[in-house]
């Protein structure tokens, strides 16, 4: 299995060696760039114990590697301090990574770094006391008892009652998954983003109605949208569409790519009105969840949201990416946006299929196993 | 063109070290780093890698600008947001700037202005001095739309039918300690008359159509489409002036939705524009600093519609060209306006007031009011809370003057 990356490189997160590369256009693979691998192959390790990348959370300028080698567990963190080792995380289970802070998981503990410039300094640590059977703890931000938000005071208590299988974190909005399916959501709801129908706020964590009756296995938030996966792996999407990372047809994008053609065929184009196709149909604010058609062949079994593009992997394991593209982020070779899913070609033509994404605010971090090796 | 490099520079800090970048702890490290980064290589004329540096800066500033509601973003991040339009523009002159490269300067310098905070001495106003010098031609130039209709738009507005009964009162220059008792302090709506026949907008600077194309045509604006921003349709864009004159004001109908250049702080941004107007001398009754008073341009062909609302602060209404129609309703009538529910639009009302649904609004007909035609040179005092829907007639530009 490998890692890639593309999207966002301004601190030289994705590929340190081309810092100037401010946007890297198409996946660069990871893991064999990691710093932090080496210091473990010096280490009293044997060669078959090979370093393995094992999770990859991303912020703004930083992405952290969560390494297995052998039976040692670590983070790494790249950004504009290169790659770094973090020696607190020995034994981590889990990480999640904000501009400011590395919040780490252990058996016993969870604990917050606060990230400086080549420093790091412990903000927060609380004891975990797990109750019932330990096997299958919710994953980060999720801790018993509430989740670990990204300011202060850190430790947000949730009710047991919901019994939260899974949680995500946008901008300013979460939303969370039970152990029944039910979808909750809570937190600034300006642009439709907490899927009530309205752009109203709220603290307190809500179900979303509108999906009453259809059970959820995962959900994810970006700056200001949600989506969820059903159990029929099917993907629904709401919030804010202002570059099109709902999937639906944007305005906004339209009209900037229309300027961009006026631009480059001024003389042609003067005075032409915008191509308005399907133009009755624009979706600025999506308030309730929409079922959106990513693949026809197959099921969605993946998603993630940066701060304003998703990615998703569908069940025969392509990748398809959509919303903000200017930094690369959607790995289709270039820098334009897009409302509709679109294939990311790097890996089905690489006869690869995609096993894991997670996004970044602007970048896309995706694993990834040759096709040949899967067992059918 | 390299006059314009040197120019913009001349404006700029002489060296990259009397150049400043200090923010508070709201702004991360890393986003410094990129400051850091663009001012170097704005200063080592790397402009294609500074420009792409400032890019990511107001991208990034552009998401905490978008982050929670607008008044609650801190001002930092509107800070980090003028730098990082400072640094692109800067870069984009260097070399051979032509016209278009200019005029995206130019553009890049309003967003800065609009959205951004006010930095270095205000070096975006002093930047869009020099490179408005450098437009060729500026009453013409950012016309995309040949040949340009000479005559205005042709509305069909309905003419409101006034009951006398209800009109507001009308005052001649009052002094300020009568304004004072009769109106500002009984809460009482009147318009003046012959305040503003002094304003340069009307005598020497008439806010004409060519006017304003030749001292803000190719400043950006934004623009509300939609005839009122209740609507389900309702959506803002940024445009130039030109552009929003040649497609709203004066262009033959092509575009299905009305623009309405409102509610903007235009003469912070135009500060020639300013120069043609003065405020009220009756502001000086009020408690607040002149500074704290909110000067709002409100732009628009007939049949613009400003719903049914209250806004929290005294107002001066000044209509400078054209008519309004303007209906009042005291704050004690607000239970019989069906204000809407939810927190962004709770100073609005539901009912629409010239044609008002009175099956589920039984009650908006039993509320009393006051009503007008607003002529150019008249300013209509709204005291504070006092409801307000207003309809312009015809071509329009207004000033108000929020003041507490």
């Amino acid at each position: 299995m490998h890692w890639f990356g593309f999207g966002f490189n301004g601190f030289g997160q994705i590929e340190p060696q081309s810092k100037d590369a401010i946007r890297l256009l198409s996946p660069v693979k990871l893991d064999s760039l990691c710093v932090c691998a080496e210091t473990f192959s010096r280490s009293d390790l044997s060669p078959e114990q090979k370093t393995e990348s094992r999770k990859v959370v991303a912020g703004w300028s930083r992405v952290a590697v969560l390494h297995n080698t052998g039976e040692r567990r670590c983070v790494c963190v790249h950004g504009a301090e290169g790659g770094v080792l973090v020696s607190e995380s020995e034994g981590c289970e889990d990480a999640v990574l904000t501009e400011r802070c590395l919040t780490l998981s252990f058996a016993h503990t969870v604990q917050c770094w606060k990230l400086h410039t080549n420093t790091r300094e412990l903000v927060w640590s609380s004891e975990i006391t797990r109750t019932g059977n330990t096997g299958n703890a919710p994953p980060l931000p999720l801790v018993p008892g509430g989740y670990i938000a990204s300011k202060l005071p850190f430790f947000q208590p949730l009710s047991p009652h919901l019994q939260a299988m899974s949680l995500a974190l946008g901008t300013e909005h979460a939303v969370l998954s039970t152990a029944s399916g039910t979808v909750y959501t809570w937190g600034h709801g300006g642009h439709g983003q907490l899927g009530h129908g309205t752009l109203v706020s709220g603290d307190e964590p809500r179900a979303i109605e509108a999906l009453w009756g259809v059970p959820m296995k995962s959900v994810a938030a970006g700056g200001w949208h949600s989506a969820c996966i059903s159990a029929g792996g099917d993907l629904y999407v709401w919030g804010w569409n202002e570059s099109g990372q709902l999937g639906l047809p944007s305005k906004g994008l339209r009209e900037a790519r229309q300027r961009e053609k006026q631009r480059i065929e001024k003389d042609k184009l003067e005075g032409s009105k915008m191509d308005e196709s399907n133009s009755d149909v624009f979706i600025s604010i999506q308030a309730f969840p929409a079922l959106v058609d990513v693949s026809e062949a197959s099921e969605i079994n993946k998603v993630s949201c940066g701060s304003r593009h998703t990615a998703a992997i569908t069940g025969i394991g392509d990748l398809y990416t959509w919303g903000w593209g200017h930094y690369g982020q959607l790995g289709h070779g270039s820098r334009c946006s897009s409302d509709e899913p679109q294939m990311v070609t790097f890996f089905s033509s690489g006869r690869m299929r995609v096993e894991d994404v997670v996004c970044g605010l602007w970048n896309t971090f995706v694993s990834a196993v040759p096709r040949d090796h899967v067992p059918s | 063109m390299a006059q314009v490099w040197r120019d913009v520079m001349a404006v700029l800090p002489a060296t990259e070290t009397e150049f400043p970048l200090v923010f508070s702890e709201v702004v991360e490290a890393s986003v410094l780093t990129m400051l850091e980064l663009s001012r170097k290589e704005l200063y080592s004329s790397l402009n294609p890698s500074c420009i792409e540096k400032a890019q990511v800066i107001i991208d990034y500033s552009w998401e905490k600008l978008n982050t929670g509601t607008w008044r609650d973003v801190d001002k930092q991040w509107r800070r980090v947001y003028s730098y990082g339009c400072l640094f692109k523009v800067a870069a984009m002159c260097q070399g051979e700037a032509s016209q278009d490269k200019v005029l995206d300067a130019i553009k890049t310098c309003d967003m800065g202005l609009i959205m951004g905070a006010s930095i270095m001495d205000n070096i975006l106003q002093r930047l869009m001095v020099v490179l408005k010098n450098k437009v060729k031609n500026p009453e013409r130039l950012g016309d995309t739309e040949q040949p340009r209709p000479k005559k205005p738009r042709k509305e069909i507005i309905l003419k409101p039918i006034i009951n006398p009964a209800l009109f507001v009162p009308r005052v001649r220059c009052p002094a300020l300690e009568s304004f004072r008792a009769e109106f500002l302090e009984p809460k009482v709506p009147v318009i003046l008359e012959g305040t503003i026949d002094h304003w340069p907008a009307i005598r020497e600077h008439i806010w004409s159509i060519e006017y304003l194309r030749a001292v803000a045509g190719c400043r950006t604006v934004p623009v509300e489409l939609g005839s009122r921003y209740t609507d389900e349709e309702w959506s803002q864009k940024l445009l130039t002036v030109n552009e929003f004159i040649d497609r709203y004001i004066v262009g033959q109908g092509e575009e299905a939705a009305t623009g309405y250049l409102a509610q903007h702080q235009l003469f912070d941004q135009v500060p020639e524009l300013k120069g043609d107007i003065c405020i009220p001398d009756y502001c000086c009754l009020g408690e607040g600093d002149e500074d704290d008073i909110t000067i709002n341009a409100w732009f628009g062909p007939g049949g613009t519609v400003s719903p049914l609302h209250q806004d929290p602060e005294q107002n001066f209404l000044a209509q400078v060209v054209g008519r309004k129609y303007i209906r009042l309703y005291s704050p004690e009538e607000t239970e019989k306006l069906y204000p809407h529910e939810s927190e962004l639009l709770h100073n609005t009302s539901q009912v629409d007031v010239e044609n008002p649904d009175v099956d589920q609004f039984p009650d908006f007909l039993k509320a009393t009011y006051q009503e007008c035609v607003l002529e150019p040179g008249d300013v209509l005092f709204i005291p504070k809370q006092h409801w307000h829907y207003v309809r312009s007639l015809e071509l329009s530009f207004s000033v108000s003057f929020w003041w507490s």
